[in-house]
């Protein structure tokens, strides 16, 4: 397994049921990658406004860490996770 | 203060303990580590799955031999701050169960004295309990049910993972007369060695040794040692936890002997340190610093504060003395630490007169920084030497991102 940093702001595309937010994809330069799975969630509420973090699993059965700042409401891709 | 009691007259206690939590959240976050072994630490192993567990892992393990033992593991370095915060969601949903809840790092003790009219069957609320967890974080937890903390936690050990189980107090003595010594809270390795040497196999042999004889043995503790054996334990469920030492300590990113470089770090790990402290409301009196050199040799030495003090720069005077007495040999460090221990609760203390003032505009100024601090991150304000450490380390809204985060407290 390997982690690789990506650090950078993404358009996603989010449902917003129930008071629950759920990535359904995101653009990662230039190229949209669906979720096929919500793999993880959680807050953390120690900073000033809470951010949410998402573990997903897109198309290409990579593994990547969204997060939704509260602040702003911008969306982050943190990391991919890579086989081998 | 004894624990509450319930309806039938019987304290309960919940114990819940959130199965290899750390391995478990890694798995959690990517599907491909089920079912496979994974370890979670940095030099040594803080955590590991259950699957690394059948090859013979365990916590506190040398990486290297776990790689020896399980060359196919997955290791992973792991983040403090994601482990956090399951276990605050997990806590949370203690809270909606117990008015007491006494929370650690992966696992929580939940009063259920007097709130069997409000769940019914306290069995079936813990399943409830687990079930709402599972839902909520997808971790499973295991929940032990006691007339006292000591016996709920050893019930639940019984049943790990993901198991459920109760012991009344009529079950208790059973319960504990065949335990192996070693299990018995408070005997530590030297402890059970003297017990065995002694033909002293289980927690029934040891009720054979009068409280005298205990305490002659192994001091004050023996005391407990001959409550405990008999399935008695007098400790209540607090709300507010205080530990036995707060520590914080981590290895460099590259083994260093450069003096600004350790001082910095020590004077960072304090400024958390002392921080957790004056959030628990808790002075410590003791102050030690840790060692590890990078041929592997580790030294450590403590010493007591003339008053006990959550300020940063009294700690931070007395860890640097301390540093400069211990690191004395010409080889590089690999790990730095400070620990505080033998707290006294914030106010609780005598302190010289004339120093009140002075005191007090010290702890107005310590309130303002953590609330700074605890709006934007601890990393927004750094002092003295931790500057050195801006630039070499990178920064996240928790302050430095350190090669090894405390994982454990």
């Amino acid at each position: 397994m390997r982690q690789e940093s990506i650090d950078e702001p993404v358009a996603v595309r989010a449902d917003f049921q129930g008071g629950v937010v759920t990535p359904v994809a995101f653009r990662l330069r230039g190229r949209e990658h669906r979720v096929v799975r919500v793999n993880a969630r959680w807050v953390d509420r120690v900073p000033r406004h809470p951010h949410f973090y998402f573990s997903v699993t897109a198309e290409s059965g990579d593994v990547y860490q969204l997060q939704l700042q509260g602040t702003d409401l911008v969306w982050w891709l943190d990391s991919v996770t890579l086989e081998g | 203060m004894a624990p509450q009691t319930g309806a039938g007259g019987e304290p309960t206690v919940l114990h819940v303990d959130i199965d290899a939590f750390f391995a478990s959240i890694e798995q959690q976050r990517d599907p491909r580590l089920k079912g496979r072994p994974v370890v979670v630490g940095a030099g040594v192993i803080a955590s590991c799955s259950y699957e690394a567990r059948r090859f013979g892992l365990k916590a506190g393990m040398p990486l290297s031999e776990a790689r020896r033992l399980c060359p196919q593991a997955v290791v992973i370095e792991g983040r403090a701050q994601v482990y956090r915060c399951f276990a605050e969601q997990i806590f949370a949903r203690c809270r909606e169960v117990s008015p007491a809840v006494e929370t650690y790092l992966d696992e929580a003790y939940c009063d259920l004295g007097g709130t069997e009219r409000l769940h019914g069957d306290l069995v079936e609320a813990a399943r409830r309990l687990k079930r709402s967890i599972l839902a909520a974080t997808g971790l499973t937890v295991t929940c032990g049910l006691g007339p006292n903390r000591m016996l709920a936690k050893l019930i639940g050990k019984t049943v790990k993972p993901d198991g459920l189980a109760r012991i009344t107090a009529a079950g208790a003595d059973d319960f504990m007369r065949d335990l192996p010594v070693e299990k018995v809270p408070g005997v530590g390795h030297a402890h059970a060695r003297t017990l065995r040497s002694m033909n002293l196999r289980t927690a029934g042999d040891l009720r054979l040794l009068p409280v005298v004889a205990l305490e002659r043995l192994f001091g004050a503790p023996g005391r407990l040692l001959h409550e405990r054996c008999r399935g008695r334990d007098t400790a209540v469920v607090s709300g507010r936890e205080v530990p036995l030492s707060i520590s914080r300590e981590t290895s460099f990113h590259r083994d260093t002997a450069d003096p600004r470089e350790i001082e910095g770090m020590l004077e960072y790990l304090t400024g958390r340190a002392c921080r957790t402290a004056r959030e628990l409301g808790v002075r410590p009196r003791t102050v030690a610093v840790r060692l590890r050199y990078a041929d592997g040799e580790s030294d450590e030495r403590a010493r007591t504060l003339p008053q006990p003090s959550d300020a940063d720069p009294v700690v931070l005077a007395l860890a640097l003395d301390i540093l400069g007495r211990l690191f004395t040999r010409r080889v590089a460090l690999h790990h730095v630490g400070l620990v505080l221990s033998r707290f006294v609760r914030a106010g609780g203390e005598q302190g010289a007169l004339f120093d009140e003032r002075e005191a007090g505009r010290r702890a107005a100024l310590y309130r303002a920084f953590d609330g700074v601090r605890s709006e934007f991150g601890h990393g927004v304000l750094v002092s003295g030497r931790a500057l050195h450490l801006k630039g070499r380390l990178a920064e996240d809204e928790h302050g430095f991102v350190l090669r090894t985060p405390s994982l454990t407290k």
